[in-house]
């Protein structure tokens, strides 16, 4: 019986016309990012249509045009980032499996499914896994996955992810779109509450800038804990070394930045110690001392920009900087007032 | 969940058309009782949506074992004892069970048996396996579960009439899961292809709709390993290379 099991699925194989096995990365090895069709596609009028009319006439209107192909949404440069990644690594590696694998992750009913597909085909993507939950929650399919990276314009989806420990961020679109670079995958990082825990801003918060600085010079030694994107800064690395490994360090295909509020001059050196005992490494490090973000993503050109505030994820895509808000830790208790932190000049990063 | 304690085997079999006769198959109570819930609640829906539906599922049970006959009249009071709406209960000898089953023109025959359930699908009985999970499944919502990679290889199937069995079987599934909406529909209709990629899900989406079926739920695994996504999507039952059955 199993035998003949396995003569249907090599059968199956062929008959399917099935790729080479290193185009499919089994889960351990590669480093999983599951992005939602919204932040792929640009769905806007789509999803007018389902706020204001309901899903029949959303899901009628999206079989009627299933021919169409969606225009790019805000993490399509991401995603083409990481298949030239991709490609290169599997030159310097045919046989690994040590890639990143691109799930699409929708809550979409799967009539939604060939206009997906058919979008998919018509830019060349590389995705070959997909799950179309049909409303249902996707927080078991991302671990089932071993996601490293989930992105998606649903922000209560992006804080279950969080809560079950999967690394998440709410990607918005930018007004205008920066042009990025097609060959080297660029990656900016927030400091506190994203790669390190919330721990320092919440001083900030309770006691003032001062005493911020303080306890940071205080505590220079002692590495912060870690925040929820730190895992997927690993898994960064860990492809990053892959290219170090074949001389490929000065112009390497991945790059990553760390755009922090915190001053070269004092508090940054707790950072950076903080990630030297994690064994991690970050490509440059911007201290901006309070200053705004966006003038310096600008110049960076990331194709994906992680903080926890509002506030400099706003400032950021002004700008043209597709960027993702982590919603994690103290700064997620907004006052009343509105936009956080706004009044408060300079945020410590 | 009730268990029922005497080691019975009661088969249940899910039919469209009251009247028609049906095959039998053999179940454990305790796996196939939430799958009859499921088929009950599908049922009620459907008729509050229109009184006159006649588009429903019939569930007939059927038990071989010929100890089991003896307490027949048990079998028939436990049904009435858990509310379980079955139509029809029959006994049959082993030998002639799928005999029986084509005879009664059986739409579907389901079985935790996986025997009974190759063998009746080898005469050309439309034939699934429940899930040794199936105890487990949440009885408010049918999910019926569709192997991918066996709609787009049709040559496999063991008889032509197996294969006409099946389309008459999606055609009329998809008709009843057109009577709900896309929210809170009690029917919930998954496509799961496991070792293509995305073009292989695309071809399945596409043969199903040509059968008159719509999908609500679709993965594509590209290899990637299924247990995971099986344990929680958990289907009532798979429909498969004909023998349904989940792969340990």
């Amino acid at each position: 019986m199993k035998i003949q099991k396995q003569m249907q699925q090599l059968q199956l194989q062929a008959l399917a016309g099935h790729r080479e096995l290193s185009q499919f990365p089994s889960q351990e090895n590669a480093v999983t990012i599951a992005v939602s069709s919204r932040v792929l596609f640009n769905m806007e009028k789509e999803q007018q249509i389902y706020e204001q009319q309901g899903m029949e006439d959303y899901i009628k209107y999206q079989v009627e045009h299933e021919a169409e192909p969606f225009s790019p949404g805000p993490a399509f440069s991401f995603v083409k980032a990481l298949e030239a990644v991709n490609t290169q690594l599997r030159e310097l590696y045919p046989e690994s499996e040590e890639l990143f694998d691109v799930v699409l992750m929708t809550n979409n009913h799967a009539y939604v499914g060939l206009r997906l597909i058919n979008t998919i085909n018509h830019h060349k993507l590389f995705i070959e896994r997909f799950c179309m939950t049909g409303g249902n929650s996707p927080i078991g399919y991302l671990k089932a996955y071993h996601t490293n990276l989930y992105l998606s314009a649903d922000s209560g989806k992006v804080r279950e992810a969080l809560e079950e420990g999967i690394a998440a961020a709410t990607m918005f679109t930018p007004e205008k779109m920066t042009e990025v670079s097609e060959t080297q995958l660029r990656v900016a990082f927030d400091g506190d509450a994203v790669l390190f825990s919330d721990e320092s801003e919440r001083i900030y918060k309770a006691h003032g800038l001062d005493k911020f600085f303080e306890h940071e010079k205080a505590h220079e030694n002692k590495p912060l804990d870690h925040g929820p994107l730190k895992g997927f800064l690993e898994a960064l690395g860990k492809l990053q070394k892959k290219f170090y490994g074949k001389g490929q360090r000065m112009d390497c295909p991945i790059r990553t930045y760390l755009v922090t509020a915190r001053s070269a001059a004092s508090s940054g050196t707790r950072a950076l110690k903080t990630l030297r005992s994690w064994g991690l490494e970050i490509d440059e490090a911007l201290f901006l001392a309070g200053a705004p973000k966006g003038p310096m993503l600008e110049k960076i050109r990331p194709h994906i920009f992680f903080d926890d505030q509002m506030f400099h994820v706003e400032g950021a895509a002004e700008m043209g900087t597709v960027a993702c808000h982590v919603p994690y830790g103290i700064a997620q208790r907004v006052t009343k007032k509105g936009i956080m932190d706004k009044e408060f000049s300079p945020a410590p990063k | 969940m009730l268990i029922v304690p005497w080691s019975l085997q009661v088969t249940s079999r899910a039919v469209f058309e009251p009247g028609a006769d049906d095959g039998d198959e053999v179940y454990k109570v305790g796996t196939a009782f939430p799958l009859l819930q499921a088929l009950q609640r599908v049922n009620k829906r459907l008729l509050e949506e229109n009184p006159d539906e006649s588009l429903l599922f019939d569930v007939v049970l059927i038990t071989t074992n010929t100890q089991q006959q003896q307490r027949s009249s048990s079998i028939i009071s436990s049904t009435r004892h858990y509310g379980l709406d079955v139509s029809r209960f029959c006994f049959s000898s082993e030998e002639d069970f799928v005999e029986s089953l084509l005879k009664n023109n059986v739409q579907l025959f389901l079985s935790a048996d996986r025997n009974e359930a190759s063998q009746a699908s080898q005469k050309g009985v439309l034939s699934a396996l429940l899930d040794q999970h199936s105890a487990s499944c949440p009885p408010e919502q049918l999910k019926v579960l569709f192997s991918g990679d066996a709609i787009i290889r049709p040559d496999t199937d063991p008889t032509p009439a197996s294969r006409q069995g099946a389309q008459t079987f999606l055609a009329q599934l998809g008709e009843m899961r057109r009577r709900f909406g896309a929210f809170d529909s009690p029917l919930s209709i998954v496509l799961v292809t496991v070792t293509g990629g995305r073009e292989s899900c695309g071809a399945a989406l596409r043969t199903l709709r040509s059968h008159g079926v719509s999908v609500d739920e679709a993965y594509c695994l590209a290899g990637a390993p299924r247990a995971p996504i099986l344990s929680l999507l958990r289907p009532h039952f798979l429909l498969s290379d004909g023998l349904g059955g989940l792969e340990e």
